[in-house]
């Protein structure tokens, strides 16, 4: 539960099913938030040609699909899948964490003014069981 | 009346039989009790009507007709899924379409939080229509902002590119845990509202509003209703609409030093601001205290518009 978010090739997707888990319509609302993803996934040499995807500190891959908004800067927004085994259903519990530890990493490519610190005391604020904890 | 999934308690404060209109494609819940001179009470993000409960009886025994909107996105309204769906002027447009089909005219506007811009941009787009304004814990002007609005912890951290889905959004932090801490007796909060205005976003989807709202929010020029905030600030500094500012001792999102400071000196023929026991959500401590204070400020404006 303790290894880091981590950007990886495209997985074999046989067997599996894409579970939505998390999206973002307005990727771009603070501009460093679109730069991360920019320069994280290459996205403008691949543009909408292919998902990214992380593995998560519980060792499940996560898919991001990045979204086009005609007039606005590529991306606009996100969607993130889940990548399960194609009957199973989610542990909501460890998709949880694991969305915990994708923010926490996402706010540390942002960089500052941004910090996990602040987010580590936001999800402490609002007592949440992933942010008890903080690990990844 | 409530749906089953409200809990008995929550029905039992909310009596009011419920009405539906279409708003711009949307469908729109609002409770209309009474006769009379009427009376809008606007809420903001993350609530809805039930904020007012307290208001309805009072305000209906002094010989007002009550309307209080669910806002689109809130409460028993329509929740739109796309972040898109949602704007400043469209809110304001929703109300604006509400009160027309209604055809009110001597409306007095009470509005707190985003009941105030939307509200505000109502009432002072139509002010041939508007008996008096009532104002809560809100804003209309560009700048400067909340202090507590710059800030990355808590505010803008919760609502962050995919942090705002999350947190607002699959767990509920805002019409949770939010409002418990934005009101000053937070053990009768608990006891006697919360879980209306949980209930009434029960899902990541329908909760969307909740964390777009404060996108809407502006900070500097590029904000996206920079220019409807100055039209904002401008129109209230020429309005003569009679007026009543009411605030939160404890408000530490919008401080009365100065918030209320503020609109006294936009409106300074404005009665106020009369200091009540409350935070950001003052109807929730103060209810019958802001309901009293604005029969006796209608009172006294007798049968035309200006007192």
């Amino acid at each position: 539960m303790s290894s880091p978010v981590s950007v990886i090739d495209p997985p074999d997707v046989a067997g599996k099913r894409m579970a939505a888990v998390l999206a973002e319509d307005r990727i771009g609302h603070y501009a460093e938030f679109r730069a991360f993803f920019e320069r994280t996934f290459d996205l403008p040499r691949i543009g909408m040609s292919r998902p990214g995807y992380v593995a998560a500190p519980s060792g499940t891959i996560y898919q991001f699909v990045f979204i086009g908004r005609s007039g606005e800067p590529f991306p606009a927004g996100v969607e993130i899948n889940a990548l399960v085994d194609d009957l199973e259903p989610l542990d909501d519990a460890l998709v949880d964490t694991d969305l915990w530890a994708i923010l926490r990493w996402m706010i540390s490519g942002v960089g500052a003014p941004w910090s996990v610190q602040d987010l580590d005391a936001t999800g402490r604020l609002y007592r949440l069981a992933a942010a008890a904890d903080p690990k990844g | 009346m409530l749906a089953p999934e409200f809990p008995p308690h929550i029905r039992e404060q909310w009596p009011f039989a419920a009405h539906f209109a279409r708003v711009n494609g949307w469908r729109m819940h609002y409770v209309d009790e009474g006769s009379g001179d009427p009376v809008v009470l606007l809420h903001g993000n993350p609530a809805w009507g039930f904020l007012y409960r307290e208001f309805v009886s009072p305000l209906v025994r002094a010989g007002y007709r009550v309307i209080i909107p669910d806002m689109i996105g809130f409460g028993l309204s329509e929740k739109p899924v796309r972040e898109h769906a949602h704007s400043l002027d469209g809110h304001s447009s929703n109300l604006i379409a509400l009160l027309r089909q209604l055809d009110l005219d001597r409306v007095a506007v009470v509005c707190h939080d985003w009941g105030g811009p939307t509200g505000l941009t109502y009432a002072l787009s139509h002010q041939e229509r508007v008996r008096a304004l009532v104002i809560m814990s809100t804003w209309a002007w560009q700048s400067p902002p909340a202090e507590f609005h710059t800030r990355i912890f808590p505010w803008r951290l919760m609502h962050a590119p995919l942090v705002g889905p999350y947190l607002l959004g699959k767990h509920s932090a805002l019409a949770g845990r939010g409002m418990y801490l934005s009101v000053v007796d937070r053990e009768r909060f608990r006891q006697r509202a919360q879980a209306a205005y949980e209930v009434a976003l029960p899902d990541p989807a329908t909760r969307l509003l909740t964390w777009t709202w404060p996108r809407w929010i502006p900070l500097d020029q590029q904000a996206r209703a920079w220019r409807r905030f100055q039209w904002l600030e401008q129109e209230l500094s020429r309005c003569k609409l009679p007026a009543l500012i009411v605030w939160g001792r404890e408000d530490d999102v919008f401080d009365p030093a100065t918030f209320a400071t503020r609109f006294k000196q936009l409106l300074p023929h404005a009665e106020g601001p009369h200091l009540v026991t409350g935070r950001h959500f003052l109807q929730e401590d103060s209810g019958p205290e802001i309901a009293a204070r604005i029969i006796e400020f209608l009172s006294k404006l007798g049968n035309g518009r200006a007192a």
